[in-house]
């Protein structure tokens, strides 16, 4: 460890001689790191936005399972399957439900949802507006928020006044026959943002009883244990054969979206980091061929091949190495400029839409981030120098010392 | 008995394109010796430095450094031998520009492994001993060429090996520095025992030596 050290401080040694070439090399490095820090802290702080914007919008610890198809075989949601999902690890509740499809008399298209009413609370943990949850047996109904405005505003309907549900279905000789049937409303949901909004909830029982006898669930509605938790659930809804559904699909499109973007992107910051690299490779095979008696010496006083490549080496690194922090320091000014600048012009040019991004931070630097930048400096440096070390460690130290260089 | 510091037999070096630098040399230094080489140049004097010390390889016949025969196959072997049992002294002093002139004498001690500290010590024990230790942190670029070329001898000293090959250490320098320069080697030579294979042109500085070998055409003559 020492010995290392040792040979560091002997590469700053030679490396602050040639402070101009130095100076320009450095720069080189540091500006390909700087733009890979800027792009992905940038792709970072949009993706984090989207994300942020996701869970506050949207309530990203429901998930549904629906049934999955693989080739030609379609999974079911069995009560197998409904059970096995209880125990799936960081699933916090779940709860089978059957989906219908009605009208009101008033023609209005009300989306049916039928849950154990003993699981309503603890999956979709919904806040009552008006009212309460319906009771197990009964014919009593609980609806979305939308849906009440839309029924009480167009239709009259009020809490504790039976509501008439129409299904249509079609008799032996083709002719549509509506089916009615009454429910009691008991209380509205408040607003979730979801599709929920729009549905009519009852109890599980009551929705199975009013089913044409199609087998099985329509879906599993899933709480998952927490945010951090659903794309585990989700792998796991998935090795049961069934389809996840929720927002946090919209968390994974953003993802495959940020990460092509950060890719592409990254891809050009990263051709200036390989110029970089080629700078460091030039100015090393010059401080080589200029020292070349000084390597000759050195091989004359006792140093081997492996002492020569690694005093080659050691200064590479320290070219990286200072290039690299510079550039850290670069990128995270040029996303500190993002912030403070950035904000307020697309503000400016985009009107109160993107007015949000006056006070938020569009571009994110994060350590691992400017470590990754660092270690990326260097060891492109340390890349960059093999060929000029191995050309070093196999001079001839007469012909090297003879040289006169 | 003690085996000669040297002991060369029967050596050769042809280089590609015919030319014959060494065309069987025998030659043999006892422990303690202060031995002038002379000869005109082209006379493979350099050549035979190189090889005694492990920087150039033999293409035929032995050298044996303290009875052990040095095999110029084995890397790791000279680069031991180049480290702990030779100096080398240049022509051209051979410092290094970057370093201060006690960075340069401890520079063999680094390779050699030895903690900072006593590489300090050491190299600071050596310039004193040649009257430098004044110069310590001067560059080499800020001393004359004696002075320079007493760091080199210092720097050749550190390690403190038995052998010390100096090639044309006085080629740079005037007369009156050169018979410094040989009088700082006879003295080192009396007072540290140690071995020295000094080539020269000027005669008149051979006297300073115990010996004087004389080469000619890649042979000895004297």
């Amino acid at each position: 460890m020492n010995r290392i050290i040792e040979f560091f401080q002997l590469a700053v040694r030679q490396v602050s001689r040639r402070r101009i070439r130095v100076i320009l090399t450095v720069a080189g490095i540091a500006i390909g790191v700087a733009a890979l820090v800027g792009t992905v802290a940038l792709g970072d702080g949009i993706r984090t936005q989207a994300v942020e914007a996701i869970r506050t919008q949207s309530d990203l610890t429901l998930l549904e399972a629906i049934p999955g198809v693989e080739g030609n075989i379609v999974y079911l949601v069995t009560p197998t399957r409904v059970s096995a999902i209880e125990m799936l690890p960081g699933v916090k509740a779940s709860a089978p439900m059957v989906l219908g499809t009605f009208t009101t008399r008033g023609q209005t298209y009300v989306q049916v949802v039928g849950i154990p009413s003993g699981s309503l609370g603890a999956v979709l943990n919904p806040s009552y507006l008006r009212g309460s949850a319906f009771s197990p047996g009964s014919t009593e109904v609980v609806l979305g928020a939308e849906l009440g405005e839309k029924l009480q505003r167009f239709e009259g309907v009020r809490i504790g006044d039976p509501l008439v549900l129409l299904r249509r279905s079609y008799d032996a000789r083709g002719r549509p026959v509506d089916e009615e049937i009454t429910v009691i409303p008991v209380g509205i949901v408040g607003e979730r943002g979801d599709e929920y909004d729009q549905a009519l909830l009852m109890d599980l029982d009551l929705a199975l009883s009013l089913g044409d006898g199609e087998e099985g669930f329509s879906a599993v509605l899933i709480r998952a244990e927490g945010p951090e938790r659903v794309f585990q659930v989700a792998e796991g809804v998935k090795s049961l054969g069934l389809s996840p559904r929720g927002s946090f699909e919209q968390i994974e499109a953003v993802n495959r979206m940020m990460d092509m973007v950060v890719i592409f992107l990254g891809i050009f910051a990263g051709l200036s980091l390989i110029v970089g690299g080629l700078m460091i490779a030039s100015t090393m095979i010059t401080s080589v061929y200029e020292r070349t008696r000084e390597i000759g010496i050195a091989m004359a006083v006792g140093a081997s091949e492996g002492d020569v490549m690694k005093m080659i080496l050691a200064e590479c690194a320290v070219l990286g190495g200072i290039g690299g922090v510079i550039g850290d320091l670069l990128g995270a000014a040029v996303a500190g400029l993002l912030n403070t600048l950035g904000g307020p012009f697309l503000a400016s040019r985009f009107g109160d839409a993107f007015a949000g991004l006056l006070d938020t931070e569009i571009a994110l630097v994060s350590w691992p981030l400017l470590f990754a930048g660092f270690g990326l400096a260097v060891g492109l440096s340390l890349l960059a120098g093999l060929y000029p070390a191995w050309n070093a460690s196999r001079l001839n130290p007469v012909e090297a010392i003879r040289s006169g260089r | 008995m003690i085996p000669p510091v040297v002991e060369i037999c029967n050596l050769t070096r042809h280089y590609p394109g015919g030319v014959e630098a060494l065309r069987g040399v025998d030659m043999k230094i006892e422990t303690g010796e202060f031995v002038a080489l002379i000869g005109r140049s082209g006379s493979g004097k350099s050549t035979l430095l190189n090889i005694i010390g492990g920087l150039d390889s033999p293409s035929s016949g032995y050298v044996h450094i303290n009875g052990i025969p040095l095999d110029y196959s084995n890397r790791s072997g000279l680069i031991a031998l180049r480290r702990s049992r030779v100096g080398f002294v240049f022509q051209q002093f051979n410092l290094i520009p970057s370093l201060t002139a006690q960075e340069n004498v401890e520079y063999p001690l680094f390779f050699n492994y030895r903690p900072p500290r006593e590489r300090q010590e050491m190299a600071a024990r050596l310039l004193t001993m040649v009257g430098l230790e004044n110069r310590l942190s001067h560059y080499p670029g800020q001393l004359s060429g004696g002075e320079q070329q007493r760091v080199a001898i210092a720097r050749a000293l550190v390690a403190d090996p038995p052998l010390v090959l100096a090639d044309e250490p006085t080629g740079n320098l005037d007369s009156s520095t050169s018979e410094g320069i040989f009088s700082l080697l006879r003295q080192l030579n009396r007072e540290r025992g140690v071995t020295l294979l000094v080539v020269t042109h000027e005669r008149e500085l051979g006297a300073y030596a115990d010996r004087m070998i004389e080469m000619r055409d890649g042979r000895v003559i004297t």
